[in-house]
């Protein structure tokens, strides 16, 4: 079997991705149901871009055979990519605005300290 | 162990005075956070007796939770209670809540489907659905993930910290769950619907919008 290029590079950002997804995992910045999700995505990546004639199937069941319907397709998901992205971008600022005006609230508050009650 | 209840309201100034009062006599401390209100929801909680921070903007019922909770943590108490603030909670069942804590759980969660309680079908739906996605998003499956009224023990108190600002943030509690690997106690409780819970529920088109965050949120973290 000749490895293109194609079949060794993304695979090893697939398992990069695995790696970094695990490493959060020990951070306990992700959950390992998280981890198990980000490994089964990025594994199922990397074994099909090593063994792409396994889309065969897909191409069974999808009906896209013709390499315009392909373009288009990929073009639909590179879009949806775009919209996903700028969706985080506007959920990040959200979450920006929403700390401001938490932070505003604590500060406003007097709070006063019920330990030195005790 | 001192504990603090927090109640995060929005335009529910017909209605929160009545729940400061039935919670007050359970918990050492009332907290109200004014999500934003226009009707004067602050004003009536002070006049009740609540301590009352108040939010410039509606942010949503996470932020709102987040900030009684971080108000909570400043003034040293050791436990929360979070309870909704239009009155579908019973307060008597607080100190169930505080014993779960007490007997070594970490979060106690009111399940409103564990006891015989009158409930529409189309709530028990959207719980269905919100459990499903809860368990999607974390791997931890409960009876009512999307219950408002919970309470949260010293070390979840001390490690808890919620980014998501709407309703999705009761899927984020059990996500924080898991990642500091809490102990979890589903407590059966009451839950009293009426014309006016019902009425301030969430419309279907934002469920599916809380829907879609979660999702977000679980895979790109």
């Amino acid at each position: 079997m000749t490895l293109t290029p194609y079949q060794i590079v993304v695979p090893a950002i697939s398992l990069l991705l695995i790696a970094y997804a695990w490493s959060l995992v020990m951070r306990q910045r992700k959950t390992i149901w998280e981890g198990v999700l980000w490994t089964i995505f990025w594994g199922a990546v990397g074994y099909l871009s090593m063994f792409p004639a396994e889309l065969r199937y897909l191409s069974e069941l999808t009906g896209i055979k013709r390499n315009e319907t392909a373009v288009t397709v990929t073009a639909v998901g590179v879009l949806f990519f775009i919209v996903f992205y700028l969706v985080v971008r506007i959920e990040e600022l959200s979450q920006r605005l929403t700390k401001i005006v938490r932070n505003d609230a604590l500060r406003n508050a007097d709070l006063k300290d019920q330990r030195d009650d005790r | 162990m001192r504990t603090a209840a927090v109640i995060p309201a929005y335009n529910e100034a017909k209605r929160v005075a009545d729940v400061i009062k039935a919670v007050k006599p359970q918990v050492d401390e009332v907290i109200v956070v004014d999500d934003g209100s226009r009707d004067g929801t602050a004003d009536v909680a002070r006049d009740a007796g609540a301590s009352v921070l108040s939010h410039a903007e509606n942010c949503g019922a996470g932020a709102a939770t987040m900030t009684g909770i971080e108000a909570a943590r400043q003034r040293g108490f050791d436990v929360v209670i979070t309870i909704d603030a239009d009155g579908q909670h019973d307060p008597t069942d607080i100190p169930r809540l505080i014993d779960a804590i007490r007997g070594g759980a970490d979060l106690a969660i009111a399940n409103r489907f564990g006891q015989k309680n009158v409930i529409p079908l189309i709530r028990r739906a959207f719980n269905a659905v919100g459990n499903l996605l809860t368990f999607v998003a974390t791997g931890i499956f409960l009876a009512d993930s999307q219950c408002g009224f919970k309470a949260f023990g010293p070390t979840a108190l001390k490690e808890v910290n919620l980014k998501m600002s709407g309703f999705e943030f009761c899927t984020e509690i059990i996500r924080e769950a898991a990642r500091f690997r809490w102990k979890i106690v589903a407590i059966p409780t009451k839950v009293i619907y009426s014309e006016y819970t019902l009425a301030k529920g969430q419309s279907f088109a934002n469920g599916v919008r809380t829907a879609a965050k979660i999702l977000l949120r679980s895979f790109l973290r």
